[in-house]
């Protein structure tokens, strides 16, 4: 799942995959941007048919937490 | 210390490193810059685009990032009467191209920005800890040269450089703090980009006022812009509704812990659904909730404070201050009577003296009046109403997007002929997005394939959310497309 959730956030701020570390923060890179995280989640949401609880998304800031969110939706 | 008469905005400045050298003028991350310090940077850039061998009058290209360096440097421009041309860095080539063709740089400056023809330099070729701190004003600098070349979207798909003078920058931040009442006691959040004449607003009303400016990358990471209004003890911050949107929909009501601490928030760059007026009243009954209503060539002309417009939220306000009037006139440039549509006008002592481009002031002023291209009216009381736009641009967030360049772009993948006009955000987020009607013809590549060739033209926010294909483009017996049409 952790390269697959990559995958899906380089894709989608058409990044380099290298760029896309477990500490990477919305915000971190110009692509980054709201619109960006916006749209990194819904396609996260849509690809991976997850549905994040809207009180958690104002957690999912880093690479690694939306990882282990999607890893908690998929148990 | 700064001498700098022709610039209001350095005269306050030194001002306040004169009287309060230790108070912060500026946090970048763990970066605290007093004014005293900030005064010394703007020296020492200064100095260095000297011996660039810069004169008065040459243009300066400034790559816009929040990092502080470019705050000496654009502080240093306006000190030796040079001009800034800001950008973005993120910018697409062809932009950065344009711009370079039309302003001819004698210096490009800044980080992730190069340009061929030029000579680039990084702000780290600045000496920062130089001890000679002191440059001189060159002779003739006055308020009315102009300082800064912004450039803005043009309805025919090219930008168009907006001459704003020294006095023009300054009238605005303060018409500006007039109204909001920014003062020296306030600190300010500042996640807009400065490469827009929103953020780099809020940034020169700060610092005129003497307060502290926090730059905060964006919106994104709302933990990150939380954290700092909490432990910056932030008073106020500058939002387009997109933004508030994007808040509203990943934090909830979250904000509504700083109710108590934030004395003002300024917002602007599109229109806002008055139920988000109305949240944001709920949400932060104490706070100043000003909203101007304005363009890059005559910046913040109205403001509304919700509060104090409670029964008339949909109004886009009032004059910024007692130096700007606004009209609505005719196509012959009449006044109309109020209550009557016309298109909104506006003059004072922050609108633009010119565009860079002789070609771009044909039609854009009625005398001084500045023709904004939005349709309105004012009501008795002396509010403005907007009720239409005259110039097809789509905004999108808050940046406003020529239909013609997208269509420029498509036809450049292979589409004979298409038409692009502006559809309600199906998220909710943005307000408007494009939506492209493509002419079908055999051989036609499919909206894939178009929409991976667009990625490597236009910025991410250009590139259509709606596609449509049609067997032809409605058009004007002038070969002019009928956009309302397609609406319809």
């Amino acid at each position: 799942m952790d390269t697959q959730v990559k995958e899906i956030i380089a894709r989608v701020l058409n990044v380099d995959p290298g760029v896309i570390t477990d500490t990477l923060c919305s915000g971190d890179i110009p692509q980054w941007d709201s619109v960006g995280n916006l749209a990194v989640l819904s396609t996260i949401e849509q690809e991976l048919e997850v549905e994040f609880p809207l009180e958690d998304l104002f957690d999912l800031t880093s690479v690694r937490s939306i990882i282990d969110e999607v890893n908690k939706l998929t148990k | 210390m700064i001498y700098a008469p022709h610039s209001p905005l350095l005269c306050d400045i030194a001002a306040h490193a004169a009287n309060n050298p230790d108070k912060t003028a500026v946090v970048v991350g763990d970066n605290r810059v007093t004014y005293a310090g900030l005064t010394d940077n703007v020296g020492r850039a200064a100095l260095f685009l000297r011996s660039c061998g810069l004169e008065r009058g040459d243009r300066v290209m400034l790559a816009a990032n929040k990092e502080v360096e470019f705050i000496y440097c654009y502080l240093a421009a306006h000190l030796l009467g040079l001009v800034n041309v800001v950008v973005d860095s993120a910018s697409p080539q062809e932009r950065i191209d344009y711009i370079v063709s039309v302003t001819h740089p004698a210096l490009v400056l800044g980080n992730g920005i190069s340009v061929d023809g030029c000579r680039p330099a990084a702000f780290d070729a600045i000496d920062w800890s130089a001890g000679e701190t002191q440059a001189a004003v060159p002779a003739g600098t006055t308020a009315c040269d102009v300082a800064d070349v912004m450039f803005t979207t043009g309805t025919t798909g090219v930008p168009k450089g907006v001459c704003l003078s020294h006095a023009n920058v300054a009238a605005s931040a303060r018409n500006t703090n007039g109204f909001i009442g920014t003062d020296a006691g306030d600190i300010e959040a500042l996640a807009l980009p400065l490469s827009h004449s929103f953020g780099l607003g809020r940034l020169r009303c700060v610092l005129m006022a003497g307060a502290t400016i926090v730059l905060v990358n964006n919106f994104a990471n709302l933990k990150t812009f939380f954290n700092v209004i909490e432990q910056e003890h932030v008073t106020g911050f500058g939002m387009v509704p997109a933004a508030w949107q994007y808040i509203k929909r990943l934090s909830g009501r979250r904000i509504a812990r700083f109710a108590e601490q934030l004395r003002y928030v300024e917002i602007g760059s599109a229109a806002m659904p008055v139920e988000d007026k109305r949240l944001l009243m709920e949400l932060l009954p104490h706070t100043r909730l000003c909203m101007h209503y304005g363009l890059t060539e005559a910046s913040r002309a109205l403001f509304t404070e919700f509060h104090a417009a409670a029964d008339h939220l949909e109004s886009v306000g009032r004059p910024a201050s007692d130096r700007v009037e606004a009209v609505v006139l005719d196509d012959e440039g009449n006044a109309v009577p109020d209550g009557v549509d016309g298109e909104i006008c506006v003059r004072g002592n922050m609108v633009t003296g010119s565009y860079l481009l002789p070609d771009d002031n044909q039609g854009a002023f009625f005398g001084d009046w500045f023709r904004t291209g939005d349709w309105g009216h004012r009501t008795a009381n002396g509010d403005f109403f907007l009720t239409g736009r005259k110039k097809e641009l789509i905004n999108v967030g808050g940046e406003k997007v020529s239909p013609v360049a997208i269509e420029q772009a498509i036809k450049r993948l292979g589409i004979a002929d298409c038409a692009c006009i502006a559809v309600p955000d199906p998220n909710g987020v943005l307000g408007e997005v494009p939506k492209a009607f493509l002419c079908r013809t055999a051989g036609a590549p499919c909206i894939e394939e178009i929409k991976a060739g667009l990625t490597q033209l236009l910025p991410a926010h250009e590139i259509p959310v709606e596609w449509e294909w049609v067997d032809n483009i409605p058009r004007t017996a002038s070969g002019k497309i009928q956009r309302l049409k397609l609406k319809q």
